[in-house]
């Protein structure tokens, strides 16, 4: 299964990004930074009350005032919606996820969009805004997932609140029980994140002289033509999305965020329409990590072996759909993380309240099984006596087995390999000093990269050789800041024989690049990278096949490097590539490929049993922490943090390295600081000073530990890391805090305030006396 | 964004004080960093018709270290603070709480004039100030006025500053350190992460001891009432005494008993009540432990 050691030239070195010179010299233009002559400025109304009946809506005011170009409301548009399906697919059956783009009559959550105005300034269109009389009546709303299923809850969706179900069956779980010596059932909690990237929302639309709607905005899907054009009620040719350098997406702009809203404004004035997004707008303008609340009832023997696992998950889908029903399978098929469990019932729901709409956000509700599966983990193992490790070992899932959806991982799993070197990375223990106590803990984990496979996933690259030897790349994919233009160049350099220097990448232009499909689900890589390789070397077979009549060998023996066509066993037999390229331009040769990638295609999981294959292939890897805990105050400091996975092969290792101290950052915050909190809907934390990430004065050095299987199915036997890098590091968190004060917070984020409340549980049963 | 505002940029003192008296019948606020007026204005919270800036007033920068006062103008920066030796030795609660003040561009424009004046009962420099026994002074055209920074809040955002008033310079006098008395002032921001955080929990601490017994106790508490203040039942409960872990325990709980916290979306009452015992009964502790070793 794994590949042999072969000699890279390009690939698998830390080369300096071909996006970093830009972006250090300030060159690189975001979306925000596009301006045109005669462009209007958009303003977003918002409804204050989460829950609510719109009584009125009177923009006279507004749209009297001078400088304003034009106001829209509900009543402005016919009747269509806005799909939030996962985009650039089709022929897929799906959910219904329609959405009103303004509100008609109904407010379903806090900030749900009243009216869009577009006025001469920004602030012409501000003070608009403040113009427009807005009568709404409350209607009773629901907050709690749980309160939401019982019979009675005021009703978000029809006709229960359940947005999506879902069902894994396997084995025989009560026989599982009663094999079992002991059994754990604990439940966790996890909250609400925010995306919180560096550029909130921003775009500019204009119409063309061919009638197309022009948006160039900040967004991972340009795929996203299509719903916009079925929005506004024109062809899908009639919409070009051109992307920029994203300055952070983290799944938050995996959905439609400002596009429906410039390119109705564009539409209806006829002048080209900005929109940013501020701090606060974004708070509210883009769904949320899904909240999840998970019971895990395990059966285990006296020596550890996991016999019965019986999961069931309730995640808080807020106002509206959006891709609740994906997250929903994530979580499903992630529920009992790299761990071989053969009797195991799973039941999951997402449900629907008046919180803020929930969507993708890294890790896309695996993320929130590990939270769970590895807290339980450490449950298991006290419970037992048994080392936390050496549990873990006990019942890891090995290569070549089955895993919960019963399909077996293509790729190789280490993760005993990445838990041990994690593990022994943390060092001497650091010493427990006064009020500070010291703890440790570890997380290991499944993560897909690639989309779901009854998706039907494709991606294209178009890859060409230029007259002077120089490559070019077109392909549609998103840069969202992890390096994902940059890998793509590395590959096609490798394969044709050049440096990084040598080739320019254009992506992200609906209309001008081939469709790469999105950059989500961690399938940046995975996809667009086995298209641009498959481009490549579509290209180079016919270059070397050119040179090898030129040498009089056959096309294997020769190789393409440091701008040479050559003969592998005779050096002395080379071409210059330019002389190479220009024979075969001369000739009539194609000098340029188009290739697309599919992603094995099946059907989907099993309604009744989930039984079946759901991802293409799976990542492995562990996350382990020393915390420091100050039991008078319960504040926790992160004393080292230490990430070990298999990446399968790194295209860029700098590149990887920066995924996985993002991660460690991304997970640390959900972890311990970054809290959401609303009053009956309404945010109430909609700011940074608020809304608390950990800052560099937070975060330790974060140690890489990156190994490479070459076993996944991307580019060169690579796999994913962009969400795999953050998925362990919350659990490993929590149960380094649960180590170190000796008992548990079962919600996240692991505030203070919550420490000293579980300390005062433990004091409490301490002087209780001993439990029998 | 903002509510259009008059905007007047002073060149000297003498200039600022006749445009904050000047303009009656509009509402005139001074700003100095800007760093808490700019987010109000920004979030409509204020909407004065004339803003004075400051940042032209090169006067009401700048620090004095003399052998009796220490003295530094109401326009210092917090940035200033942090890179002063002498206050590093003369106020070190003033530095640590300097140091986690907010990120480094605020920290670079904001004053101390200004952290005074904004009437948080989270601002930083303020229990600092208390625990140095600070005056404030505070000038206008009509003249000037010293005053204690202990009856300078009235209430939540309330403060006895009138608005052609500003707060031109905060002195206190230097802690004695000699042969037969040396003082420990430390300060401990609680928040819920290290870096550009609101405070939760504030506490600061000074002690004087001199032949094994504390002369003078100073225990001033952040963000667990509606303004900063000293917590004076504590302060009798040590001075005149050698400290014992009973007193000291005394002490922690009378703080807690003297402040009255809100729940907010940082922490709960309850928990701010738990961490001013507890931070109060570490801050002395700690402080009574050094006077003793030196």
């Amino acid at each position: 299964m794994n590949r042999p050691n072969i000699r890279f030239r390009q690939v698998g070195r830390p080369l300096t990004r071909t996006d970093a010179p830009g972006k250090v010299t300030g060159r690189t233009p975001y979306a925000g930074d596009y301006v045109m002559p005669g462009m209007l400025h958009m303003g977003v109304v918002r409804a204050d009350i989460a829950s609510a009946r719109l009584v009125r809506l009177d923009v006279s005011k507004a749209r009297a005032l001078a400088g304003v170009a034009c106001v829209l409301t509900a009543a402005d548009l016919p009747e269509r919606t806005a799909s939030t399906d996962i985009p650039g697919q089709v022929g897929q059956k799906r959910l219904d996820t329609g959405q009103q783009i303004l509100v008609r009559e109904r407010v379903r959550y806090f900030g749900e969009p009243l009216a869009l105005i577009a006025a001469e300034t920004r602030d012409i269109a501000d003070h608009a805004m403040e113009l427009v009389e807005i009568e709404l009546e409350p209607i009773p709303g629901v907050y709690d997932p749980l309160e939401a299923m019982k019979p009675g809850a005021p009703v978000v969706t029809a006709p229960d609140n359940i947005v999506a179900e879902r069902r894994i069956r396997k084995g025989d779980v009560e026989a599982g029980f009663a094999a079992a010596d002991l059994v754990v059932e604990n439940t966790f909690r996890t909250p609400f994140q925010e995306h919180a990237f560096l550029e909130p929302e921003v775009g500019l639309a204009w119409v063309d002289e061919n009638d197309v709607v022009n948006i160039r905005v900040s967004t991972q899907v340009i795929e996203h033509f299509r719903p916009i054009a079925d929005a506004i009620g024109v062809p899908h040719n009639k919409v070009r999305i051109r992307g920029a350098l994203v300055g952070g997406g983290f799944g938050g702009k995996e959905d439609l965020t400002v596009e429906v809203y410039l390119a109705l404004l564009t539409k209806r004035t006829g002048r080209p329409v900005r929109l940013e997004y501020t701090r606060e707008d974004s708070f509210v303008g883009h769904g949320k990590r899904h909240p999840f609340i998970l019971t895990y009832r395990t059966g285990v023997t006296k020596e550890g072996k996991i016999t019965a696992l019986d999961v069931t998950m309730v995640a808080d889908s807020g106002a509206y759909v959006f891709l609740s029903p994906y997250v929903l399978l994530y979580a499903l098929v992630a529920a009992p993380g790299p761990y071989r469990v053969d009797n195991l019932n799973v039941f999951a729901r997402a449900v629907a309240t008046n919180n803020m709409f929930t969507s993708a956000f890294r890790g896309f509700g695996a993320l929130q099984a590990c939270a769970a599966y590895e807290q339980q983990m450490d449950e298991v193992a006290q419970a037992v006596g048994l080392d936390r490790l050496e549990l873990r070992r006990r019942n890891f899932l090995k290569t070549g087995e089955p895993m919960s959806t019963g399909f077996v991982p293509p790729s190789a799993i280490w993760t005993d390999q990445c838990a041990e070197r994690a593990w022994a990375a943390l060092g001497e223990p650091a010493p427990a000093e006064g009020p500070r106590c010291v703890g440790r803990g570890i997380a290991c984990y499944q993560q897909s990269y690639g989309r779901l496979t009854f998706l039907h996933d494709t991606s294209e690259a178009w890859v060409g050789v230029e007259m002077d030897g120089t490559v070019v790349v077109r392909s549609g994919v998103t840069d969202i800041g992890a390096g994902q233009v940059s890998a793509l160049g590395q590959i096609a350099v490798e394969v044709l024989g050049v440096t990084l220097d040598n080739v320019v990448v254009y992506n992200s232009d609906s209309a001008v690049t081939p469709l790469a499909g999105t950059t989500t689900a961690t399938r940046a890589l995975y996809m667009t990278g086995n298209a641009v390789k498959q481009a490549a070397e579509g290209v180079r077979a016919r270059l070397v096949d050119r040179a090898a009549r030129a040498f009089g060998v056959e096309p294997d023996a020769v190789d393409l490097g440091d701008n040479l066509a050559f003969v592998v066993d005779d050096p002395e037999k080379s071409m210059p590539l330019v002389e190479l390229v220009r024979t075969c331009g001369a000739e009539g040769i194609h000098r340029s490929e188009l290739a697309m990638f599919r992603a094995p295609f099946t059907d989907f999981l099993d309604p009744e049993t989930g039984q079946g294959q759901a991802h293409p292939d799976y990542a492995y890897g562990a996350h382990a922490v020393e915390v420091a805990v100050d039991v008078d105050t319960g504040e926790v400091e992160v004393l080292k943090s230490v990430a070990a996975h298999d990446v399968g092969q790194c295209i860029n290792p700098a590149a990887v390295e920066g995924q996985i101290q993002g991660g460690a950052q991304n997970g640390q915050g959900y972890a311990l600081s970054e809290e959401m909190l609303y009053e009956e809907g309404r945010l109430i934390t909609p700011s940074f000073s608020e809304y608390l990430m950990p800052t560099a004065m937070d975060m330790p050095k974060v140690e890489c530990i990156i190994l490479e299987s070459r076993s996944g199915v991307g580019p060169y036997g690579a796999k994913g890391i962009g969400e795999p890098a953050m998925t362990p590091v919350a659990p490993a968190i929590a149960n380094a805090v649960a180590d170190a004060i000796g008992v548990r917070v079962f919600e996240m984020p692991i505030t203070p305030e919550r420490v000293v409340r579980a300390l005062k549980r433990r004091d409490e049963a301490a002087r209780s006396g001993p439990v029998a | 964004m903002y509510v259009p505002f008059e905007l007047e940029m002073p060149g000297d003192l003498a200039g600022a004080l006749g445009a904050l008296a000047a303009g009656t019948g509009a509402k005139t606020m001074a700003m100095a960093g800007g760093t808490n007026l700019i987010v109000d204005m920004r979030a409509k919270r204020e909407r004065p018709d004339r803003v004075v800036g400051l940042g032209r007033v090169g006067a009401l920068r700048g620090m004095e270290c003399g052998e009796e006062w220490i003295s530094i103008g109401g326009g210092t920066t917090v940035t200033d603070l942090l890179q002063s030796k002498e206050i590093a030795e003369a106020a070190p609660s003033l530095v640590e709480s300097s140091r986690l003040f907010a990120g480094l561009m605020v920290r670079n424009t904001a004053t101390v004039a200004g952290n005074i004046a904004c009437g948080s009962p989270a601002a930083d420099l303020v229990p600092p100030l208390l625990a140095l026994d600070a005056d404030v002074t505070l000038a206008s055209v009509a003249g000037t006025r010293t005053l204690p920074l202990d009856e300078y809040f009235l209430g939540y955002k309330r403060d006895v500053r009138r608005p052609d008033e500003l707060i031109t310079r905060v002195s206190w006098p230097r802690l004695p350190q000699s042969s037969d008395q040396s003082f420990i002032n430390a300060f401990y921001k609680l928040a819920r992460r290290k870096g550009d955080a609101i405070t939760v929990t504030g506490v600061a601490v000074t002690l004087v001891v001199a032949g094994g017994v504390c002369t003078k106790a100073r225990v001033a508490l952040g963000a667990v009432a509606p303004v900063v203040f000293r917590a004076r039942d504590a302060e009798s409960v040590l001075e005149g005494r050698a400290l014992t872990p009973a007193r000291i325990d005394e002490a922690a709980r009378a703080a807690a008993a003297s402040s009255c916290p809100i729940d907010d979306v940082r922490a709960s009452a309850a928990y701010r009540l738990h961490t001013v015992e507890a931070l109060t009964r570490r801050l002395i502790a700690q402080a009574w432990r050094r006077s003793t070793d030196q």
